[in-house]
């Protein structure tokens, strides 16, 4: 059974249906990349998903679970982490207070009344930061960091919080070709122990991870499968290209 | 997930500041012995240990809004309707108690401010408050009660910023209106006066002991995981309600503690000046305290201590000069110039330049702020064109 089902989703804001009667499944321990041309509704996708905005019509199922509607942090209980396309994080907290208080664990307020950092949990902060090589600036202020280590930090941070699935919308944003390649190491170890749901546009990365593709177009899922398959597709290329690209 | 750590570099630990740092205590010590060396203690009813105990209760009312705003990120314009309700149900007690003993000009043992308006016994729901432990439990914990109703109709709702401060404006003005509406359980707009009060030695070290409890507790609140929480949700509370935090539930318990303590304030204050008036209630005053908070230091402990005495001092000493006519206008012109110029307030300033200075010599910090502005240019490069440095034949 898959991890996360989406049926007939639908979404409209004043008339304009910007998801429509979406079908959309990922299986356990799956690297899926989610394509599609500007304005095709992948980040709306992961919103309705992480329940920032509530779809007009159709169901989410993760884990077993109907999470449709359900509030941000409840979404987050369930398992599901989210990446911002921007860098989003707590920008005069230091590097190791932002993972800190990631961490997997009790979210209530009176769980937390006077509660320090363990022993183990401190453990696990510096392993994460070490993984995402910025256990040297552990504290210093988030919005001292350059944008790759911000873009970086934020995957440790939803490291930390050791979810289900991660959805990562757009991750290397605004990188290097050299922060490109670091980012997509770190995203293909994150895959192994993790379900990861990635909005990607820098083919050449795509073509480093991915071994299953979901192409959307205007709402709705034009085509899904092997890279090569994708790739090859009539359709995708005219969406892509433009309707010249079929003859 | 397993993660293979490389080759460990230095010991795993991150700095942290102790609970009571030295200079508090060094500062502490400092004011205590002012106040016992002061020739002026020996009486017991001396202006400028007055002041003091004045000051205390407003540095620990300008505490309770930096949790809020400073740590959290609220900025409420109506925290004094905790501090004026707090006073209030003080200042009734006390008033009823004082009256039992000595009658009124018309031989009555009822607040004078209710002879004037026709009654002629105390109301039969005032009579508890004849007892000090239950006035005391009414005055910490009707104020707590309220703002824990206030934050589940509004931050549940995803209320905040300038919409939360403006309700919290409202708040104020109602109660004001309330209290000046039902004069004859309030006293009105003269007030409630003439109920003797408890300024001398032994009360000056209660408020002297809260403060220092009050500190502590709020270093101990913000330096612990909960604290780092707040702060979270002051910098970003969209990415915390997605790290699956429920805002809303921090909030109220921050804007629960914050009442406690304004409450609390309040309530010696009324206890330690012998009038309190519905200005105590009013959004002068929460302003005022804010205006304290940021001259002093958002988001430190320390900070809206020294504001509120700078600020109470520095108006007492002009207060007989030609330029308190002007007090109000400097006040505002103050707050400008500490947004506009010391955004972190006194303490957070000194703090920065501190932490910099340790961090190294001026040049190696200029040395760093190139090397990052450095950093921020590549990362936005495009792809594939020459890094700044790059030699590009």
């Amino acid at each position: 059974m898959a991890l996360l089902e989406v049926k007939g989703l639908t979404t409209e804001v004043s008339g304009f249906r910007i998801l429509d009667n979406l079908d959309f499944s990922v299986d356990e321990n799956e690297l899926r990349v989610l394509l599609g041309p500007n304005g095709a509704g992948k980040t709306t996708l992961i919103s309705l998903i992480t329940g920032q905005f509530k779809p007009t019509a159709g169901t989410i199922h993760f884990n077993g679970q109907d999470i449709t509607g359900w509030a941000p942090d409840q979404i987050f209980k369930a398992g599901i982490s989210r990446k911002f396309q921007v860098p989003n994080m707590y920008e005069t907290l230091s590097v190791y207070d932002n993972v800190m208080i990631s961490l997997q664990g009790p979210r209530k307020v009176f769980q937390y009344m006077f509660s320090g950092v363990t022993a183990a949990e401190n453990e696990r902060i510096w392993e994460i930061l070490e993984f995402v090589e910025l256990a040297s600036k552990v504290n210093e202020p988030a919005d001292t960091l350059s944008h790759g280590e911000r873009q970086w930090l934020e995957l440790g941070m939803l490291v930390a919080s050791n979810p289900k699935l991660l959805l990562l919308d757009e991750p290397t944003t605004g990188m290097t070709d050299t922060g490109k390649r670091r980012t997509a190491d770190l995203i293909q170890r994150i895959a192994k122990n993790h379900t990861v749901l990635l909005i990607e546009h820098d083919m050449h990365l795509v073509r480093q991870l991915a071994k299953k593709v979901t192409v959307m177009h205007q709402g709705q899922l034009l085509a899904e499968g092997p890279l090569a398959d994708v790739v090859a597709n009539e359709l995708v290329k005219a969406v892509y290209l433009g309707k010249g690209g079929r003859r | 997930m397993a993660v293979t750590s490389s080759a460990r570099s230095g010991p795993r630990q991150v700095r942290r500041s102790r609970l009571v740092p030295l200079w508090a205590m060094v500062l502490g010590a400092l004011v205590l012995a002012l106040i016992g060396t002061s020739p002026e203690y020996a009486g017991t009813d001396s202006y400028i240990v007055g002041l003091i105990g004045k000051f205390l209760c407003f540095a620990i009312f300008a505490l309770a809004i930096d949790l809020i705003w400073g740590f959290t990120g609220i900025l409420s314009l109506g925290q004094a309707v905790y501090f004026g309700i707090g006073a209030y149900f003080v200042a009734l007690s006390m008033k009823l108690n004082y009256t039992l003993v000595n009658a009124t000009r018309y031989g009555s043992n009822i607040p004078d401010f209710m002879e004037w308006n026709g009654l002629t016994e105390v109301p039969a729901f005032m009579t508890p408050l004849l007892s000090t432990p239950v006035a005391v439990a009414c005055a910490l914990l009707i104020p707590t009660l309220l703002a824990f109703i206030f934050g589940v109709i509004t931050f549940k709702r995803h209320i905040y910023g300038v919409y939360c401060a403006v309700i919290t404006l409202a708040e104020s003005l109602i109660l004001q209106d309330f209290i000046i509406e039902y004069q004859a359980y309030t006293g009105g707009f003269n007030g409630i006066t003439d109920y003797g009060n408890l300024r001398g030695a032994p009360f000056l070290w209660v408020i002297v002991a809260v403060t220092v409890v009050c500190f502590v507790g709020a270093r101990m609140l913000t330096h612990s995981r909960i604290g780092t929480v707040l702060k979270s949700i002051r910098d970003n509370d969209v990415r915390a309600e997605f790290m699956g935090y429920n805002v809303a539930n921090y909030r109220i318990f921050v804007f629960c503690i914050s009442a406690f303590m304004s409450a609390l304030a309040g309530a010696m204050y009324a206890a330690w000046v012998g009038i309190v008036s519905f200005l105590d209630t009013g959004p002068m005053l929460s302003v005022e305290a804010v205006i304290w908070t940021a001259v002093g230091g958002r988001a430190t402990i320390i900070g809206p201590f020294i504001g509120a005495f700078l600020i109470r001092g520095l108006e007492f000493m002009l207060s007989g000069s030609w330029f308190a006519e002007y007090w109000q206008i400097f006040m505002g012109a103050l707050f400008i110039a500490v947004v506009l110029w010391i955004p972190d307030g006194i303490v957070g300033t000194i703090g920065a330049w501190v932490r910099k200075r340790q961090a190294g010599t001026r040049a190696q910090i200029r040395e760093d702020a190139d090397r990052l502005a450095h950093d921020r240019q590549r990362d936005w490069e495009p792809a594939g064109a020459a890094k700044p440095g790059e030699e590009r034949v």
